[in-house]
């Protein structure tokens, strides 16, 4: 309880979240692109060849 | 959400989106060092091989290079010993040069001076020869002088055998004469038959005409001017030849013409042709008489 009343709860703006989203798949889809682009040229995502 | 959570949420973002696309950007970008390092491999050992051929046929040159240096290396020894012993016949073969070029100006000196005299020895040969001419004439008409003056001795001999025989008879009939005239101046004598001179009486002497001594002159066609139909002969005044004298020119069998010589020298004689029957040409015969 605040001294000023009731906080009054509101939801959180979903535009955040769409871009928080889109800021994820964007970096989930370079991670994508660079694991296959590794895989298909080096065959192996983490040993050197 | 507070201001400052959206403010991150947003610089976020846009970090996250400017990082994805300079990683995305660069992957794409970046080159396949396995096939790289694939070829940079192959590449390798390729040149690998080509330098264990390559060594080899160095060694195999190397090897020959050795041989034939050796080979060569002998065949240099005799070269030069055939050059030392050719140097040597060139120093020989050069003092002979010298000897054969001192006798060659010796005998050119010799020869130039035979020349000379042959020069010399040619002309007083032409000298000689035009005296001979000269003298040849001369003895042409010296011997024609002589029968002129053998046959004007001839006449006055026979002119005084004429007159030695009216002599004799005139002397003969004197001492007839002066018989009869002892016989007539002789009383009681007869008369004494007349007597005849023994030597008997010759007519007046009588100038013996000159001796045809025209002997056949017999030479060849030496010359024939066609455009001027005149002819020379191989014969001249040396051989009898005279201003006037007619040639018959004949080949062979055939009569050819007639040629009147109007120029004697001692050795030929130029003349005009006439009553050509046929063209006349060098090497026809010229007779006087046929």
């Amino acid at each position: 309880m605040s001294p000023n009343g009731p906080v009054k709860k509101t939801a959180a703006s979903n535009i955040y979240t769409v871009i928080l989203a889109i800021a994820f798949g964007l970096l989930l889809a370079t991670v994508i692109f660079v694991a296959c682009k590794c895989y298909f040229q080096y065959g192996t995502l983490f040993k050197i060849p | 959400m507070s201001n400052l959570t959206k403010v991150f949420i947003v610089l976020l973002t846009i970090t996250s989106i400017f990082l994805c696309a300079i990683v995305v950007t660069y992957v794409a970008n970046a080159d396949n060092y396995k096939t790289r390092y694939s070829r940079i491999i192959s590449e390798r050992d390729a040149l690998e091989q080509s330098k264990e051929s390559l060594t080899s046929q160095l060694n195999e040159k190397n090897q020959q290079k050795d041989d034939l240096e050796k080979s060569l290396t002998g065949r240099i020894a005799s070269e030069k010993a055939k050059a030392d012993e050719l140097r040597g016949k060139l120093g020989e073969l050069e003092r002979q040069n010298a000897d054969l070029v001192q006798r060659t100006n010796d005998f050119a000196a010799v020869t130039k001076a035979f020349s000379e005299t042959a020069d010399k020895q040619t002309q007083t040969l032409n000298a000689a020869l035009e005296e001979v001419k000269q003298l040849k004439a001369e003895q042409i008409k010296m011997g024609r002088e002589l029968e002129e003056k053998s046959q004007a001795l001839m006449e006055k001999t026979a002119i005084i055998e004429t007159l030695e025989t009216d002599k004799r008879r005139l002397t003969e009939e004197k001492a007839d004469i002066q018989t009869r005239l002892d016989r007539l101046l002789g009383a009681g004598r007869g008369v004494a038959a007349a007597g005849l001179p023994v030597t008997p009486e010759r007519g007046p002497a009588i100038a013996i005409p000159p001796v045809d001594r025209q002997v056949p002159l017999k030479g060849l066609v030496s010359e024939v001017d066609v455009r001027n139909a005149m002819a020379t002969v191989s014969i001249g005044s040396a051989d009898g030849v005279m201003k006037g004298t007619k040639f018959h020119i004949t080949r062979g069998d055939e009569y050819i013409c007639e040629l009147s010589i109007t120029d004697v020298d001692t050795d030929r004689a130029v003349g005009v042709l006439d009553l050509i029957q046929q063209q006349p040409r060098a090497g026809d015969n010229a007779v006087t008489e046929l």
